[in-house]
C-alpha cells in the first residue's frame, strides 16, 4: 500500500517535471555552457541561458561569460532576447564596459515594430543603470512616453523611476514627462504615472491640480496596485490644497483638545459623543492630527499644544466631495490594500457621520488572508482607540479563532479591550472565559491582563472580574503545584498582577479579595506569585476593617516560612512587615515588633547579601524592632526617631501615583503604512502635508525635493552639488558664489580642518590624482610603529569578531578600543582622491530652513571623523547660519527625548535605549548676520534608522527638527591584515560567492 | 518599493533571488532571517520583521517562504498581497492572471508532451497580449473558440464558533460567486439575486460596475474569459449550523475521558459529506486511546487527532470515545482543545442566497447558462 503510494508520487513527480525547466536547476553545469552559447541553434542558446540564470539564482557568479552572452542580444528570437536581458540586468553594473556594447541593439529595438520588443528594450536599458547611458535613456523615455502602445508608455513611466536615481539633476525634465503621462487616456498608463510621480517628485502636488478631477474619475478603472499609490497622492493633494475637513474625525479629535482647556480628560470623553453625533467617543488624548500631519513650526506651537491656525474646509468642497465619492466604491475592492487605502481617505476626510461606512469593508478584509489580517488589525487598533464606539457593535469580528497566529491574537485582544462597553462586556467576558482554557499559555496570560484592563475601564464589572480571577488563581495554583514546566506559571503570576491592578482602584471595597488571596498563600508555591501576594498584603495591610484582623497570623506565618523562601520573596517579606509596623495600631505593635525582630534576625544571617543589607536597613530605620541598646540619651533618640519615622513613612508608605493607561507615548502613523506596523518612522515615511500649504510647497519644491533625495543613494558629485546649492538658495545675494563664500568662512574659522574631510575647496584643480600621506606628520603625533599597532589590534579585535556571523560583524558595535589604539587609528596612512571627477563632497541636508524659523538656517552633513568620546557615536557637522539682518542669540541644540551622560556613552547595551541619543553640545552665544558657525554633534544612533528629534532654541523660541541618520556612517573600518581579510572574505556568503552544500 | 525578493525552502536555503533595484540586498539577510525565525519566533514569526538593515515581509505557503526586503516606507498590504499573488502566478509582471497566462504559457500536459517530442521548449509568448491594449484590462479583445457557455457557482464557507457552554457565539457564511465564462465577443452580463438584502459585506472583481450595485443590487459586468471570482460576500448572524458536534472532556485521577457526538441538527435537504473532526491533543498527554463507532481515527505526527466520518449513517449517531492518559503527577486537564469541523454540502448555499437570473447581452446567439451551489465548512470551531 505504502509502496504503491510512494511510486505513484514519484511518477507524478516525474510527469510534473517533464517538459519543464526544473532539471536545469538540479545541475546547471552538466553541459558546456560556453559551447552552447556559441551554437547556431536558438534552442541550444536558450538552454545555455537558462542554465546561466539557474546558476545566478543559486548564487554562483557567472559574470565571466558576459561577453559571450552580450553577443546574443542581437538574436532574432524573442526568447533569447528576453533571457539575455535578464542576464544583462544582473551583471551590467559589474561589467560596465561590456554592457555598453549592447546599447546599439537597444536603440535599434526601440524602433521595432513589435511593442513588446520596444518595451523590453526600454526596461532593460533603464535597468542597467549606467551613468553614461542615462542621457540616452532620457531621450528614449521621452519618445516612448508618446508611443502608440499603452504597454510601452507604461514601461516609460517605470523607466522614469529608475532614471531618477541616475539623473536627479534632470528632475524638471522628468516632471514634464510625468505630466504628459498623467494626461494619458489609458488607465494603466495613468496608474504607472502615479508610481513615477511618487518616486520622482512626491511633493510636487501642484502638478496634480489640473489633472485632479480626471484622476479621481479614472481611479476605479486602473489596476489595483496603482490605485493604492494614486489614492495616497490624491489625499495629499487635497490636504495641501484645501486643508482638513471641519467635521471629520481627525479634526474633531483635535478640536476637543483645544476646547478642553482646563476641563479634565474624563469629563471630556463623556461629553464628546453627544457633540459629534454619538458615533465616536473621540478620546482627546489621542491627537490624530498631530501624528498624521507634518510638523511645521508655526502650525503647531509646541509650547502650549494648540493648533493655532486651523486651515479648514468643509466636506461640501468640490474636490473633497469628488475624492470621497470616487474612493467609496473602492471599499468593495477585492484587494485589501485598496480597501485600506480608500478607508484611510474616508477616515481622514469624511464627515463624522459617514465614517461608519468604512467599518464593514475593513472588517471584511480580515477574512482575506491571515497575513493581511495582521496588518489591517494594526490599523483598526488605532481607529478603535480614537473612536471606540465606531467598532463597539462589531465585537464578534474580533473573537479569536484557534487558527490565528499569536501576533493576530494579541492585536485582537487589545482591540476587544478598547471597544468593550457596558453593553458588550458580557459577551466579551464569556469569550475571555473560553480563552483561559486555551493551550497557548502566553495567550492565556494576555487574556488575563486584558480582563484587568476591561475592569479598570468599566468599574461596574470589577467585582465579577475579581471573582473570576480569584478562582483562576486557585485553579492554576493547584495545577502548577503538581507539574513543573517552564513558563507554566506565567498565567498564575499574570492573574495576581491583574487582581493587583483592579484592587488598586478601590482597595477598601475589595478587602475580602485580598484576604482570600492571602489565605491561599500556603498553597501557592511559585516564588513570583508568592512575593506578589506578600506585596499586596503589605501594601493594603491598613485598609478596611477586616484586613487588620488577619495581620498577626499572617505575619507569624511569614516569619515561620521566611527561612525556606527564595531571595525575591524574602525581600518582600521584609518590606511587608516593615509596612505593617508603620501602619499598625498601638495594641498589636509590641507583638509585631517581636515578629519583626525575629525576621530581621533571621535575615541578618542570610546567605544573600541583599537580604542582609535590607534587614540592616530596615532595622535601623525602624529601631522599634530591635531592643534599643542605648537607652540613656533619650532626647537624642526621640529626635532621631522622629526623623526615622518620617523617612520610613516616605519609603514604605509612599503611594504609587495612579498611572492611567496613557496613550501619549503611543506612536501613530498614517493608516496603511509600514511605519504603523513596525511602530517607528521608516525611512521615506512622509506624514501628510501641512493643510493648505500648497503655495508654500510650490515655492520650495526644489528644496524639499532635494532633501527628500538625500536618503536615496550615493550618486555622482552632480547631485551633491545641486543639493548644496538648494541649501543656499535663501542666501539671496550670493546664489552662485555661495559655495566659495561658505568655504572661506568655514576654513578661516577652522584652520585645523585639514581638508581631507570637506573636500569642497576651490584650489584642488592642480592637486595630484591620488594623495597619500601619513597623518602622523599632520597630527604631530609620535605614534609607534604602525605595523606593531596593527598586529596588536588584529589579535585583540578579530578574535572577537570572527565568532560573529558575517552580517553582524560589519554592523555591530565595534568593540571599544583602548586609548593606545585610539591614537593608532589616526596614524594610518590616508589615501585621498583629489581629482575633480572623483571628488566626493559631503552631502548636505537641511535641518531647519530659514523660511520657517525666521531666518535661522541649519544644515548638516555626516562626517567620517571618529568621535573623541566613543567610537559608537556618529559625528555630524552642523552649519548654523544667520540669514537675518539682526543678531541671533542663545542658540541651543538639544535632543527632545534624551541625552546621554558621560558614563553612559560606552555602554553597549542595546536594550536600554533604542532611540537615538545626543551627546551634549555647547550653545552658541550669539550669531552675527550672515555669519556661519560650524558645530559638531555626536549622536549615538544605536544602529537604528530612527530620526533624532532635536529642538533648536533660538531667541527663546523653540523649533522642532528631525535629523535623519545615514546608514553608511554606522559602518566603521575594521583594520586587518591581508590573510585575515582573505579568510574573512571566504566566510562571506554574498550574492556572488556561494559555497554549494 | 520592494528591493528584493527571495524564495526560501523549508530548510532556509535560497531557491530564487530576484533583485529589483540598484541597491542590492545581500543574501546574508536570508541567513539572518532564518536565524531570527529559529531563535525568537519558534516557527511563528511576525509578518513584518525589522532586521538591522531592512524591513522584511514574509509569507509562507506550502513549504516555501517568500521574503521581500525593503528599506523605505511602503504600504505593507501591497507587499503582502503581491507576495500572496505570486503563489499562483509566479512573478507578477502584470498581476492580471489572464494577461500573464498569455505572456508566459503555463505548462500543461499537451505542451509538455509537445516539448518532449519536439525537443523544443518555449514558454514565452512572442506577441504582446491584446489585453494590455484593451480598455477593460481583464479581458482580451478577441476571444476565439468560445463554446458560448456561462456557469455561475456559489461557493460558501461557513464560519462558526461554539463556546464551551455549547452556545453558538458566531455563525456567518462567507461566499464567493465564481463565474466560468466562455463567451465570444464583448458580452454584457447582468446577475441579480432574489434576496440581496441578506448580504452584509461585499467585495468585487474589478470588472463589476459599482453604480448598478449601489442603486439596485444588480451585478453588471463584462466578464474576463475563463474562470474568475466575481464577488465575495458575507452573510452574518446565521441562526443554526447544519450539524452539531458535542465534545465532552472530563478528567479525573490522571485520566481524561473523551466523548464526541456528531449528528445532524438542521437538515439542509441535501446530503452532507466529507465530515471530519480534528483537534490538537493537549500537551502533557502520555498516551491516547480513541475509537469511533463510525469512520476512522488517526493521530497525526503533530499530535493532531483526525476523525474522518464522511457521511452520517441513517441508523446510528457517530461518536468518538476514548481515554487520554495524562502525564505522571497531573490529575486534571487544565487546557482544552478546540475541535475543527469540516463538511461539504453540494447543491445548497446555507446563507440562503439565491440567484434570480443571469442575463447575457451582446452575444451572437443565446448562450448556455448553468448554476450551482456548494457549502463547506470554513473556520468551524467547537471549543470544549
Amino acid at each position: 500500500m505504502f509502496g504503491l503510494q510512494a511510486s505513484s508520487a514519484a511518477a507524478s513527480w516525474v510527469v510534473g517535471r517533464m517538459g519543464t525547466d526544473a532539471h536545469l536547476y538540479d545541475d546547471p553545469e552538466d553541459a558546456s555552457i560556453p559551447a552552447l552559447l556559441d551554437s547556431r541553434f536558438d534552442a541550444d542558446r536558450i538552454d545555455a541561458l537558462k542554465r546561466l540564470l539557474a546558476l545566478i539564482a543559486q548564487g554562483v557568479d557567472v559574470a565571466h561569460l558576459f561577453p559571450q552572452v552580450v553577443k546574443n542580444v542581437a538574436a532574432q528570437s524573442l526568447e533569447v532576447k528576453k533571457l539575455v536581458y535578464l542576464y544583462l540586468l544582473h551583471y551590467a553594473e559589474k561589467r560596465q564596459n561590456e554592457a555598453l556594447l549592447s546599447i546599439n541593439i537597444f536603440q535599434k529595438d526601440l524602433s521595432d515594430i513589435n511593442p513588446l520588443v520596444r518595451a523590453w528594450a526600454l526596461r532593460t536599458m533603464a535597468g542597467i543603470r549606467l551613468h553614461v547611458v542615462a542621457p540616452l535613456v532620457l531621450v528614449a523615455v521621452k519618445k516612448c512616453a508618446r508611443d502608440p502602445s499603452a504597454y510601452v508608455r507604461k514601461c516609460a513611466a517605470y523607466a522614469l523611476c529608475k532614471l531618477f536615481d541616475l539623473l536627479p539633476e534632470e528632475s524638471t525634465t522628468l516632471e514634464e514627462i510625468v505630466d504628459v503621462l498623467f494626461s494619458d487616456n489609458s488607465p494603466g498608463v495613468v496608474g504607472a504615472a502615479a508610481v513615477a510621480f511618487k518616486s520622482v517628485c512626491p511633493n510636487c502636488l501642484a502638478l496634480i491640480s489640473k489633472h485632479f478631477r480626471r484622476l479621481c474619475e479614472t481611479l476605479p478603472d486602473i489596476e489595483e496596485w496603482y490605485q493604492i499609490t494614486l489614492i495616497e497622492i490624491l489625499l495629499r493633494y487635497v490636504i495641501a490644497r484645501h486643508g482638513l475637513v471641519k467635521d471629520s474625525v481627525m479634526f474633531a479629535s483635535n478640536l476637543s483638545l483645544v476646547a478642553q482647556g482646563g476641563v479634565t480628560v474624563d469629563t471630556m470623553s463623556y461629553t464628546q459623543p453627544t457633540s459629534v453625533g454619538g458615533i465616536s467617543g473621540t478620546r482627546p488624548n489621542i491627537m490624530l492630527l498631530r501624528h498624521y500631519i507634518e510638523e511645521h513650526p508655526g502650525c503647531f506651537d509646541r509650547e502650549d499644544d494648540k493648533f493655532s491656525s486651523p486651515s479648514v474646509t468643509t466636506s461640501t468642497n468640490d474636490d473633497v466631495a469628488i475624492l470621497l465619492k470616487c474612493t467609496s466604491p473602492l471599499l468593495w475592492s477585492q484587494n485589501s490594500g485598496v480597501v485600506l487605502a480608500a478607508a484611510s481617505v474616508h477616515w481622514i476626510m469624511a464627515p463624522v457621520e459617514e465614517v461608519k461606512r468604512i467599518v464593514g469593508p475593513i472588517l471584511f478584509t480580515l477574512r482575506s488572508s491571515p497575513d493581511a489580517a495582521y496588518v489591517v488589525l494594526g490599523d483598526i487598533l488605532v481607529f478603535a482607540k480614537t473612536a471606540p464606539l465606531l467598532f463597539a457593535p462589531y465585537d464578534e469580528d474580533f473573537f479569536i479563532c484557534s487558527s490565528d497566529p499569536y501576533q493576530t491574537r494579541a492585536l485582537k485582544l487589545e482591540i476587544l479591550t478598547t471597544i468593550a462597553s457596558e453593553s458588550s462586556i458580557p459577551a466579551i467576558f464569556e469569550e475571555f472565559e473560553d480563552y483561559i482554557k486555551d493551550p497557548n499559555r502566553r495567550f492565556v496570560a494576555d487574556t488575563v491582563a486584558a480582563i484587568a484592563l476591561c475592569a479598570q475601564k468599566l468599574p461596574s464589572i470589577s467585582s465579577t472580574c475579581l471573582e473570576g480571577l480569584l478562582s483562576l488563581v486557585f485553579y492554576e495554583s493547584s495545577i502548577t503545584n503538581s507539574v513543573h514546566l517552564d513558563g507554566e506559571d506565567i498565567v498564575l503570576v499574570q492573574a495576581i498582577l491583574s487582581i493587583k491592578a483592579i484592587v488598586k482602584i478601590d482597595a477598601a471595597s475589595h478587602e475580602k479579595v485580598i484576604i482570600r488571596l492571602v489565605r491561599r498563600l500556603d498553597k501557592i508555591k511559585q516564588p513570583a506569585a508568592r512575593s506578589l501576594i506578600i506585596w499586596i498584603f503589605g501594601e493594603y495591610s491598613s485598609v478596611g476593617n477586616l484586613i487588620p484582623k488577619i495581620i498577626p497570623p499572617v505575619l507569624k506565618y511569614l516569619a515561620w516560612s521566611f527561612a525556606a523562601e527564595v531571595l525575591e520573596t524574602k525581600l518582600q517579606i521584609l518590606n511587608a512587615s516593615a509596612k505593617v509596623i508603620i501602619h499598625s495600631a498601638e495594641e498589636h505593635l509590641e507583638e509585631f515588633k517581636r515578629i519583626m525582630a525575629y525576621i530581621t534576625d533571621l535575615a541578618a544571617c542570610d546567605l544573600n547579601y541583599d537580604v542582609r543589607d535590607r534587614a540592616r536597613f530596615i532595622s535601623n530605620l525602624l529601631p522599634c524592632g530591635k531592643t534599643s541598646l542605648n537607652e540613656n540619651d533619650s532626647t537624642c533618640q526621640s529626635h532621631s526617631q522622629d526623623i526615622r519615622k518620617e523617612l520610613a513613612d516616605h519609603i514604605f508608605g509612599g503611594k504609587i501615583p495612579t498611572t492611567s493607561h496613557s496613550d501619549s507615548n503611543y506612536r501613530i502613523y498614517l493608516p496603511g503604512s509600514l511605519s504603523q506596523v513596525v511602530l517607528h518612522a521608516a525611512p521615506g515615511y512622509a506624514p501628510l502635508p501641512k493643510p493648505q500649504s500648497m503655495e508654500l510647497i510650490y515655492h520650495t519644491i526644489k528644496l524639499t525635493r532635494d532633501t527628500a533625495n538625500s536618503s536615496e543613494s550615493n550618486n555622482s558629485n552632480a547631485e551633491s552639488e545641486s543639493s548644496y546649492e538648494s541649501g543656499s538658495v535663501y542666501d539671496s545675494e550670493s546664489e552662485g558664489g555661495g559655495l566659495s563664500d561658505k568655504d572661506a568662512t568655514g576654513s578661516s574659522q577652522y584652520p585645523n580642518d585639514d581638508g581631507h574631510n570637506l573636500h569642497h575647496r576651490q584650489d584642488n584643480q592642480e592637486a595630484p590624482l591620488v594623495h597619500m600621506y601619513d597623518d602622523n606628520v599632520d597630527q604631530g603625533q609620535t605614534g609607534r610603529n604602525v605595523e606593531d599597532n596593527l598586529s596588536s589590534l588584529i589579535s585583540t579585535d578579530l578574535t572577537e569578531l570572527m565568532s560573529k556571523s558575517a552580517l553582524e560583524s560589519w554592523l555591530d558595535e565595534a568593540p571599544a578600543l583602548p586609548a593606545v589604539q585610539e591614537s593608532m587609528q589616526k596614524s594610518i596612512a590616508r589615501v585621498s582622491f583629489t581629482n575633480r571627477s572623483f571628488e566626493r563632497k559631503p552631502k548636505l541636508h537641511t535641518l531647519l530652513d530659514p523660511s520657517n524659523t525666521s531666518g535661522l538656517s541649519v544644515i548638516y552633513a555626516f562626517s567620517a571623523e571618529i568621535s573623541p568620546i566613543s567610537r559608537l557615536l556618529v559625528c555630524i557637522d552642523l552649519f548654523v547660519e544667520n540669514n537675518t539682518t539682526d543678531q541671533l542669540t542663545d542658540i541651543i541644540i538639544k535632543s527632545e527625548e534624551a541625552s546621554i551622560s558621560k558614563d553612559e556613552m560606552d555602554q553597549t547595551s542595546e536594550g536600554s535605549a533604542s532611540i537615538p541619543t545626543l551627546a551634549p553640545v555647547e550653545e552658541i552665544r550669539s550669531l552675527a548676520p550672515q555669519q556661519t558657525v560650524k558645530m559638531i554633534l555626536q549622536v549615538h544612533f544605536h544602529h537604528h534608522l530612527l530620526p533624532l528629534k532635536l529642538s533648536v532654541l533660538c531667541n527663546g523660541k523653540r523649533h522642532p527638527a528631525k535629523l535623519h541618520p545615514d546608514i553608511a556612517y554606522f559602518v566603521r573600518p575594521l583594520p586587518m591584515d591581508l590573510n585575515a581579510f582573505l579568510c574573512k572574505e571566504n566566510q562571506l556568503r554574498g550574492v556572488f560567492e556561494y559555497a554549494r552544500r | 518599493m520592494l528591493q528584493c525578493v527571495f524564495l526560501l525552502s523549508d530548510s532556509g536555503e535560497v531557491m530564487v533571488e530576484k533583485q529589483m533595484t540598484a541597491h542590492r540586498v545581500d543574501r546574508a539577510i536570508c541567513g539572518w532571517f532564518w536565524e531570527y525565525v529559529l531563535a525568537h519566533a519558534a516557527g511563528d514569526p511576525s509578518k513584518v520583521v525589522v532586521s538591522p538593515t531592512h524591513y522584511l515581509f514574509q509569507v509562507y505557503r506550502h513549504g516555501v517562504t517568500f521574503l521581500a526586503c525593503t528599506q523605505v516606507e511602503m504600504p505593507p498590504l501591497m507587499a503582502i498581497e503581491i507576495l500572496d499573488e505570486m503563489m499562483d502566478n509566479g512573478f507578477p509582471l502584470t498581476t492580471e492572471p489572464n494577461i500573464l497566462k498569455e505572456m508566459i504559457a503555463q505548462p500543461n500536459i499537451v505542451s509538455k508532451m509537445l516539448n518532449v517530442v519536439t525537443g523544443k521548449s518555449s514558454a514565452i509568448g512572442n506577441k504582446l497580449p491584446d489585453a494590455t491594449a484593451s480598455f477593460v484590462h481583464w479581458r482580451t479583445t478577441v476571444v476565439k473558440d468560445a463554446s458560448n457557455e456561462a456557469y455561475v457557482s456559489i461557493v460558501e464557507e461557513l464560519d462558526a464558533c461554539v463556546n464551551r457552554e455549547g452556545v453558538l457565539v458566531k455563525c456567518e457564511a462567507c461566499g464567493d460567486i465564481v463565474v466560468n465564462s466562455s463567451l465570444p465577443g464583448v458580452p454584457e452580463l447582468t446577475l441579480s439575486f432574489a434576496n440581496p438584502t441578506i448580504i452584509n459585506d461585499v467585495r468585487f472583481h474589478p470588472c463589476v460596475r459599482f453604480r448598478p450595485w449601489e442603486s439596485s443590487q444588480i451585478l453588471s459586468f463584462v466578464p474576463p474569459d475563463g474562470q474568475f471570482k466575481l464577488m465575495s460576500y458575507r452573510v452574518k448572524k446565521l441562526k443554526t449550523t447544519p450539524i452539531y458536534v458535542k465534545p465532552q472532556l472530563s478528567s479525573d485521577l490522571g485520566n481524561c475521558r473523551v466523548n464526541v457526538m456528531v449528528g445532524i441538527r438542521n437538515d439542509p435537504g441535501k446530503p452532507i459529506d466529507s465530515i471530519t473532526v480534528q483537534f490538537q491533543l493537549p500537551p502533557l498527554i502520555a498516551s491516547a486511546d480513541l475509537t469511533a463507532n463510525h469512520g476512522t481515527v488517526d493521530i497525526l505526527a503533530d499530535q493532531t487527532c483526525l476523525w474522518t466520518i464522511g457521511h452520517i449513517p441513517k441508523d446510528k449517531a457517530p461518536s468518538l470515545s476514548g481515554n487520554l492518559r495524562l502525564e505522571e503527577g497531573l490529575a486534571h486537564l487544565h487546557v482544552f482543545p478546540t475541535f475543527q469541523v469540516k463538511f461539504r454540502i453540494m447543491g445548497v448555499a446555507l446563507s440562503g442566497l439565491q440567484i434570480d437570473r443571469l442575463e447575457v447581452k451582446n452575444t451572437p446567439s443565446a448562450p448556455y447558462k448553468g448554476f450551482r451551489a456548494q457549502t463547506q465548512a470554513g473556520r468551524y470551531e467547537v471549543r470544549s
